[in-house]
């Protein structure tokens, strides 16, 4: 579907992206994630034609970029923006047109969707008389229009109240059973080990992690274990089998040096008092996150 | 190539439905006819009301023919100047000029003139009043005057003044302009230089305000920042040119309504006969179509720079200061007509009638004034076309980098690295 090799852009001598491969398979949903600034964006216009690499290749749908292309990819950027004094339903319209849609098609399905997320009523309104999420609402319908094989999600969920996004989990998952390959890109973790198979971890420009979530996640989760232990933390303060403390609550999470098994961690707690909880977790993405950059010997803050 | 159409029709629409547009296509001919009618409705209702002016004579002989020399009545059919003689008397000049001054002051005389005694020999006069702006009447007085002096002087020389008068006339010259095919018409520089003036003026006006309407609507997409969405379905070529040519579309709309009130009022202009007739009339079918031309030309060809600018600024404000090379000729052209209608066949005029920068409003000037060879006219339009497929392939490599970039302005540096990349 889509495939990134030894792609590298730079801005003024700043090394947005580096040297960054990656491939995504047909029908999945792959999240690209990574924090503020880790070139995320960046990539995405690569792929999606708007800026060129430097360096490398890039491959649609397995065949060289051209023009018509685009109109098999919807994509929703980060920075969202709509003509404010067009009225909803000219707006998709032209947004339609604009990937290759008959007007009247266009049309059609404009109104389907906007009737579907509760909008019919506003489709003669000018843009600007609607609320911020209405207009979230009004340029994802555009992003999914003319139907794409390929939606491309720059941070989706920004903005969005709970119930919207719940709804727009629910469609993503719709078009990936429809077949259609979904990227979504974004720094919040729970959001991806929701929705994604696949992911690449990025920072500053640099893929530190990439393939299949449950492969991550199970090569990452043995050495997490969660307890809730009335000594809290300092039980385990100078435990030399223990790498992180992290404090949820009431809560620990342990992140456990290589070699170092959970039952020891049992003993070592029920040696010092009793145990509330215990339960050999999976690590968070976020905590595979941290420690993946930790590990690569870089500082960022996730 | 269907989606430049498709980025033209909404610029279009979005345009003509503005409130905007219609104000500035309503008030357009409005000023039009202003520019057009003014001076002659000047011309036709200047107040000529009488005049009050008082006259100290030192020489003792003017005074009795000055009020046959000003002859002039006014509408009502009575005299415009009342004229009255002021003695000295045993009073200084000093204190009779006061007392006039006042009488000035409080609107019971116009002015008062001041005739010394040697006026013969060296025809000083002097004139007091407060409306000494008031040129055709001082010039009525002066020319009046002049008469009289002079006749004194002829006598002097024993020769016999209304004799001599008809000897001495002046010639009045009336200007006639030959067209194609020996026709003529009565044109004169005035004439010529009204109507082409006045098309100057709205091609250079036009250019500019649809120019600057590109570049502003590229800085709005840009704060919008729907420029990403649509890059991700358009080439920045056709996103570029459909805009330039849905605002060109919009300028064409203005024209189309304005040529509607021009019709009418050349129709009017045509019943009201005179001065207002002969500036109607020297409007041709030719001169518009040429107008269009080189609006067209003009409008691609500045509209193209003007988006470059847009595509490289955030804010208006910015855009003002990087537009500063580009308004420079555009203003340039407005300043130069003076020089070319003089020598429309000049060296001068027929270099810089082919400067792309030039062309639209130097040529269409010297076309009207004064045909130019067919060649040059033909260069000059494949001269317009080469330099807008130019100055539009730079604007689409500066249009292509700069309008992703936020925040930070770049320098001339920067964006020629652009051109070069690109």
């Amino acid at each position: 579907m889509l495939s990134l090799e030894n792609v590298t852009k730079r801005f003024n001598g700043h090394t947005a992206v580096d040297r960054l491969s990656l491939v995504i398979e047909p029908g999945v949903v792959y999240g690209l994630v990574g924090p503020n600034g880790a070139g995320k964006t960046t990539t995405i216009r690569m792929t999606m034609g708007i800026i060129e690499p430097d360096e490398g290749t890039i491959r649609l749908f397995d065949e060289p970029f051209s023009e018509r292309v685009k109109e098999r990819i919807g994509y929703l950027p980060e920075e969202r923006g709509l003509y404010r004094k067009m009225k909803v339903l000219e707006h998709l319209v032209f947004l339609g047109q604009i990937k290759g849609l008959s007007s009247k098609t266009a049309a059609e399905r404009g109104l389907r969707w906007l009737d579907r997320v509760e909008l019919g009523e506003w489709k003669d309104k000018p843009v600007e008389a609607l609320s911020k999420g209405m207009q979230q609402k009004v340029q994802f319908i555009s992003t999914i229009l003319h139907d794409p094989r390929l939606v491309i999600l720059d941070e989706p969920f920004s903005g969005l109240d709970p119930i919207n996004t719940q709804m727009l989990k629910d469609v993503i998952m719709q078009m990936k059973d429809r077949g259609c390959t979904v990227i979504l890109s974004t720094h919040l973790m729970d959001q991806v080990e929701k929705l994604c198979e696949k992911i690449c971890l990025i920072d500053r420009g640099r893929s530190v992690l990439e393939g299949d979530l449950g492969d991550i996640k199970r090569r990452f989760g043995q050495n997490v274990v969660s307890l809730r232990i009335p000594g809290g933390r300092a039980v385990f303060e100078a435990y030399p089998g223990v790498e992180r403390i992290g404090e949820y609550g009431r809560d620990l999470s342990l992140t456990l040096r290589g070699g170092v098994a959970p039952e020891q961690i049992l003993r070592h707690a029920l040696d010092r008092g009793p145990v509330e909880r215990f339960e050999v977790g999976q690590m968070s993405l976020h905590d595979i996150f941290i420690a993946q950059v930790r590990r690569e010997g870089g500082g960022a803050d996730a | 190539m269907r989606k430049m159409l498709i980025v033209v029709r909404r610029e279009y629409l979005d345009r003509v439905k503005k409130k905007s547009f219609l104000i500035g296509t309503i008030l357009g001919p409005v000023l039009m006819a202003l520019l057009l009618f003014m001076p002659a409705l000047l011309f036709r209702f200047s107040p000529e009301m009488l005049t009050s002016v008082a006259v100290i004579d030192h020489s003792g002989a003017i005074y009795p023919h000055l009020e046959r020399a000003l002859p002039d009545t006014l509408p009502d059919g009575s005299a415009m100047f009342r004229l009255r003689e002021e003695q000295v008397d045993g009073a200084t000049l000093e204190q009779t000029r006061r007392r006039l001054a006042a009488e000035v002051e409080n609107d019971a005389l116009d002015g008062y003139i001041v005739i010394p005694a040697d006026v013969v020999e060296t025809g000083k006069v002097v004139f007091y009043g407060k409306r000494v702006g008031d040129i055709k009447t001082l010039e009525r007085i002066e020319s009046a005057l002049s008469t009289i002096v002079i006749g004194m002087r002829l006598s002097e020389r024993g020769i016999d003044y209304g004799e001599v008068r008809g000897l001495v006339r002046n010639v009045d010259l009336e200007a006639m302009q030959i067209k194609e095919g020996g026709e003529e018409r009565k044109g004169g520089f005035d004439f010529v230089f009204m109507s082409t003036y006045l098309f100057i003026m709205l091609i250079y006006m036009t250019i500019l305000m649809w120019g600057v309407a590109v570049q502003r609507s590229i800085i709005e997409e840009k704060n919008s920042r729907i420029i990403e969405v649509l890059l991700s379905s358009l080439r920045p070529g056709d996103l570029l040119f459909g805009k330039i040519l849905g605002v060109c579309a919009v300028g064409l709309t203005q024209y189309a309504i304005w040529g509607l009130f021009g019709g009418l009022m050349v129709a009017y202009g045509l019943a009201m006969g005179g001065q207002v007739a002969a500036v109607a009339e020297s409007l041709s079918l030719s001169t518009l179509a040429f107008f269009i031309l080189y609006y067209l030309l003009g409008f691609l060809f500045y509209a193209a720079m003007f988006a470059g600018v847009g595509s490289v600024c955030n804010t208006d404000q910015e855009a003002q200061q990087m537009q500063q090379p580009i308004m420079f000729p555009l203003i340039f052209t407005i300043v130069i007509p003076m020089l070319i209608i003089q020598r429309p066949d000049g060296m001068f005029a027929t270099v810089i009638s082919l400067i792309p920068f030039f062309t639209p409003v130097v040529m269409f000037m010297r076309i009207n004034v004064l045909m130019p060879p067919l060649w040059q006219v033909a260069l000059s339009v494949a001269i317009m076309i080469a330099g807008i497929w130019a100055v539009g392939r730079l604007s689409a490599k500066v249009f292509r980098t700069g309008i992703l970039m936020y925040g930070k302005k770049p320098d001339a540096r920067e964006i020629l690295r652009w051109l070069r990349r690109a």
